[in-house]
């Protein structure tokens, strides 16, 4: 007795993608009556999937128009948002300036400073000879004496 | 808007070359890109979201949103490819959005089904009566199976999209697919056993 597919397995058949579904697929090829009924379930199927798509070409061109000023709408954003964005970039850029110049420099490193001393002994300084030596003060006080004279000198 | 038509379809410019010109600030060119696919994105969306004026909100948002991100389009698949995977997540996005919306609505499973009568070369009245009953029993199969599953079982039905196709736009695996579509079937099958129960005949919805 020869099987035949139930309407049911067809279906699947068609929805499950015919070539994979082998055995069902070479159950077709060798019976004209499960073909038929297959092929009439395929354009049943296709029939009721078929929607409209031939609308016309003024519902393409408003919908095409719509997308381009969306499009437009995205590509020059409006002066609200532009001037928005210049605002924010001017106030980021003072918000950045501000924390710099808060910012303390960084201390250079501290150089240990050596006592620096400094030969104050001349030779050539008579002053310093071992004779005159006990004579400069008394020198230096002459010298401020006569000075001081020489200024009351000149008020008088 | 400029009119974007060839007499020569060689004389198109490729969709590499239109992208190019779009991101050195040539609108035109976009417009282009817009007029070649926008009938194929309109047909997706409609195939997954039943509805003309969700399927042109999606369309539109479609082609918006593909080109603030045209700049990281790198080519690895076609425009086409791409455009239509944007239009799907669009459409599954419109899809759980009226899912929400729909709890709040009582829906009467009797009324508010459009019935147009399929073409059918014989026109049998009996014949057209069970053509009819087939096309509720995948309308009421459809309203219960998920996002995903719908999503699915839509392309494959209305778009007669392969599964590898449809793995592909969904980012899925082909066997993740054909379990979805095996569920669907499986609640298609069940409505139209629920249908031959009442009287019917499936045999004759099918023929």
């Amino acid at each position: 007795m020869k099987q035949h597919y139930s309407e049911a397995d067809l279906l699947d058949t068609y929805y499950t993608q015919p070539g994979e579904s082998m055995p069902v697929m070479m159950h077709l090829a060798e019976c004209s009556e499960c073909a038929s009924r297959y092929e009439r379930l395929e354009r049943k199927v296709r029939g009721l999937a078929a929607c409209e798509h031939d609308k016309p070409e003024t519902f393409w061109a408003r919908q095409r128009l719509s997308i381009m000023r969306k499009v437009e709408d995205v590509r020059k954003p409006s002066i609200f948002v532009r001037s928005a964005r210049y605002v924010a970039a001017a106030a980021l850029v003072l918000i950045l300036g501000g924390v710099v110049t808060r910012r303390e420099p960084a201390k250079a490193p501290q150089v240990e400073q050596q006592p620096i001393t400094i030969e104050t002994h001349d030779s050539t300084d008579p002053w310093q000879s071992e004779e005159l030596k006990d004579l400069q003060p008394v020198v230096a006080w002459e010298s401020w004496v006569d000075d001081e004279t020489k200024k009351n000198g000149d008020r008088s | 808007m400029a009119a974007f038509r060839w007499n020569d379809p060689s004389d198109a410019p490729a969709d590499r070359e239109l992208i190019d010109r779009t991101l050195s600030g040539d609108g035109n060119a976009y417009g282009v890109l817009v007029e070649r696919y926008q009938r194929r994105i309109y047909r997706v969306a409609y195939a997954i979201v039943r509805d003309e004026a969700e399927a042109d909100v999606v369309t539109q948002d479609t082609f918006v949103q593909a080109y603030t991100h045209l700049a990281r389009f790198q080519g690895r698949s076609e425009l086409e490819t791409w455009l239509t995977r944007i239009a799907i997540n669009r459409s599954r996005d419109a899809l759980r959005r009226k899912k929400f919306v729909s709890l709040f609505i009582v829906y009467n499973d009797e009324e508010g089904e459009v019935m147009i009568e399929p073409v059918d070369d014989r026109p049998d009245p009996e014949r057209q009566i069970m053509s009819l009953q087939l096309r509720v029993a995948i309308q009421r199969a459809e309203r219960q199976l998920s996002s995903q599953q719908k999503v699915i079982f839509r392309l494959r039905h209305y778009e007669n999209l392969s599964l590898e196709e449809i793995a592909d736009h969904l980012g899925l695996r082909a066997g993740t697919v054909r379990a979805h579509l095996f569920r669907a079937i499986h609640k298609v099958r069940r409505e139209l056993a629920a249908w031959r129960s009442q009287g019917g005949s499936n045999e004759a919805a099918l023929q």
